[in-house]
């Protein structure tokens, strides 16, 4: 349901203003709106004016902006660590902060600058690694000649080894020897091997080529091949120790300071918060004025609270919410036990106004019935309810599952019901094995109660829906439009009655008469409607007459049901009948799960909702601590 | 010869409310696709618009069992 809100006005020397804010955050209770004080201020009058601040608290604002941005830059760099946040108070200590964070800063600074340049130096030497010992193998195919030049080369694709093959032949008159291989992240890589005396020149067409030879330092290359991979790895893992020392330093650093700088952080984002929270204040020479809203039922408790706090200087007063405020008034809704889960399905709409209604417990009522009408089987209800016995014993509760859980626990359980009334067990299955007949009716082979039972469920469902309407505009002081509900209401009970007499004619029921009213009725419904009076007449009997697919989805459930079971008999065999049945009746279930809901919802939303319900609510949203 | 133009003529009830839903759930199921994607939000105003083309084949089905069950 709709929770009562109350407007209030909280009113005290400009001084307390900051302290005020405070206790309202604390509390978490209220949403300011100025804009309710500008609709009652004078344009002219001067003695309200939005809150400036002074020169000090400007000072103290920028100040803690500053160090906001400051200690926010420090936790970027300092790793994360699961020592949480500090109990600390930061307030005592803040100049101290200010003075230790730009040392920190400076220090983190430099500490992730140097571990950044180890890792690349890391890789880099990873990489040449790689490349180094991919290379070795191919060392194994060529002469053992002091004389010779090795280059180590990547190569783009297999094209380019071709050509460069073919060019370095014929740059050197056949005095070259290339190989290739691949490194185990997949780049191909080539040995190339050629006289000393020719090694300038092959190494000028390279260049030329844009083929990049691997790099290595100066006092690894004029080593033997061997030797250059054991100090490749002898370098290697000395960096890695660097920087793995390198690393805990900085996690050192973070586990001493992180918890503090993230309290202190926390600190200072509740109290930006207020200042920027004082713009929605107004000021006269000496005082404040905060206007907004809150659940009625704590008004007295903050009253007292304030009056206690501030030793009576700030006062709340709670003033009359006029009819221009309704479409202001923020909507919380609030729903009990049964009622709760019910709210999957009602968030799925905007919130209504605040004069209009929670659609929730109209949820709660209507849509298991609903959706047990559809399904009825008594077989499905029980799986259903150990389904949903099993979501919401597993999953913690008020949760999206849990929640869901408890609404296909209810739903199946009025399944259960229509399943007994129907005489359903798997479809047809009870009635052949069990000898399960249906205590109502068989919807199996009789169309037409099924077809009247709907559309009688569809009559009361949006006679409801009208008479809320209705009600919705008197409570919204509008008695003409409650009056042409009224009208339509009427109408629309006296069509319905004029069919019942054509269909099923008794000798109470006269169908003249009653369309005699409907065309006394229509003039003055098009008089104060326009000639969309007639059109939304028949609209109603649409919406009416949609209700129906609870006779044909329901049909088609139980003759799809029903086919499972021919099937599963016709194979001869009973583990393969048991397995074909099994198999179309868990498709049948899931249908009959997904086709339901949809429909009811659909019936909810367009027929019924349409007729009573306001969308396009506030959301009642206050103040409150994001660090509690 | 009757039960064969009593079986046509329920096809058809069916079958051709079934055809416009099918055309008219394409059209809205793309574009509630496309808005779901920026308005999560709308997720019950697109199933609504989704199911409401449904209308037209579910009296279809109506009609159709009608024809086969009463006549």
């Amino acid at each position: 349901m709709i929770i009562r809100m109350a407007k209030v006005e909280i009113v005290g020397p400009k001084q307390d203003l900051l302290r005020t804010l405070d206790l309202l955050h604390n509390r978490g209770i209220f949403q300011p709106d100025p804009q309710l004080i500008e609709r009652v201020v004078l344009a002219d009058d001067e003695r309200l004016q939005t809150l400036v601040l002074d020169e000090n608290e400007l000072r103290e604002r920028s100040f803690f902006q500053d160090l906001q941005e400051r200690v926010t830059n420090l936790l970027e760099l300092l790793p994360e660590t699961n020592h949480g946040i500090s109990e600390l108070q930061p307030l005592p200590i803040m100049a101290l902060l200010d003075e230790l964070v730009d040392q920190h800063l400076a220090t983190a600074r430099d500490q992730a600058r140097i571990l950044n340049e180890s890792r690349r130096s890391t890789e880099i030497l990873q990489h040449d690694l790689s490349f180094w010992e991919a290379l070795e193998p191919l060392l194994e195919d060529l002469p053992k000649n002091s004389n010779l030049e090795l280059f180590g080369v990547t190569i783009r694709d297999s094209q380019q080894l071709q050509k460069l093959d073919r060019l370095l032949q014929e740059r050197t008159q056949g005095r070259c020897y290339i190989s290739s291989t691949r490194t185990a992240d997949g780049t191909l890589i080539g040995l190339i091997a050629t006289d000393r005396g020719t090694a300038d020149d092959l190494r000028q067409a390279l260049t030329a080529e844009r083929v990049p030879e691997l790099s290595l330092p100066e006092e690894l290359a004029s080593l033997p091949l061997p030797q250059r991979i054991t100090a490749l790895h002898d370098q290697l893992k000395a960096q890695r120790s660097k920087y793995k020392q390198l690393e805990e330093q900085l996690i050192d650093m973070s586990r001493h300071w992180r918890p503090i700088y993230c309290r202190a952080l926390a600190w200072l984002e509740e109290r930006l918060a207020l200042y920027r929270a004082t713009a929605t204040a107004y000021t006269t020479r000496l005082c404040f004025i905060i206007q907004g809203w809150m659940a009625n039922d704590e008004v007295d408790r903050l009253r007292d609270e304030l009056k206690r706090s501030f030793s009576g200087r700030v006062v709340l007063e709670q003033q009359a919410i006029l009819e221009e405020d309704l479409d202001q008034v923020p909507v919380m809704l609030r729903n009990p036990g049964y009622f709760a889960p019910f709210e999957i399905l009602s968030r799925l709409l905007p919130l209504p106004k605040y004069s209009s209604y929670d659609p929730t417990p109209l949820i709660g009522l209507f849509f298991p019935v609903l959706f047990g009408m559809i399904l009825g089987d008594i077989g499905y209800g029980v799986i259903l309810i150990l389904l949903a016995f099993f979501l919401a014993k597993h999953f913690p509760a008020r949760t999206l599952t849990s929640d869901l859980g408890k609404v296909l626990g209810i739903a199946a359980l009025y399944t259960l019901v229509f399943g007994v009334l129907y005489g359903e067990l798997f479809g047809d299955l009870g009635q052949t094995w069990l000898g399960l007949h249906p205590v109502w009716f068989d919807r199996g082979k009789t169309v037409v109660p099924m077809i009247v039972f709907s559309l009688t469920f569809g009559v009361v469902h949006i006679l409801l829906g009208m008479t809320l309407g209705a009600l919705s505009e008197m409570r919204r002081h509008q008695p003409r439009k409650a009056l042409i509900k009224v009208a339509m209401l009427v109408a629309v009970i006296l069509m319905v009655l004029a069919l019942v007499g054509w269909f099923y004619p008794q000798s109470w029921l006269s169908t003249g008469p009653l369309l005699i009213g409907v065309g006394i009725l229509m003039p003055i419904l098009i008089a104060a409607e326009g000639l969309l009076a007639p059109l939304e007449l028949l609209k109603t009997m649409g919406n009416i007459i949609s209700y129906v697919r609870i006779m044909a989805i329901g049909f088609s459930s139980i003759l799809l049901a029903m086919v499972a079971n021919r099937l599963g008999g016709m194979t001869g065999d009973i583990m393969v009948g048991i397995l074909v049945g099994g198999t179309l009746h868990a498709f049948n279930l899931l249908l009959g799960v997904f086709a339901p809901t949809v429909h009811s919802l659909r019936l909810h939303y367009v027929e019924f909702f349409s007729k009573f319900l306001d969308l396009g609510g506030r959301r009642f949203e206050p103040w409150q601590k994001r660090h509690p | 010869m009757e039960k064969v133009w009593i079986a046509f003529a329920a096809a058809l009830a069916v079958g051709l409310p079934a055809l416009a839903t099918a055309w008219a759930q394409s059209r809205i199921g793309a574009a509630g696709a496309g808005t779901l994607a920026e308005k999560p939000e709308l997720t019950g105003v697109i199933i609504i618009l989704v199911a409401i083309p449904e209308t037209m084949v579910i009296l279809g089905f109506v009609v159709a069992a009608m024809i086969l069950l009463m006549l």
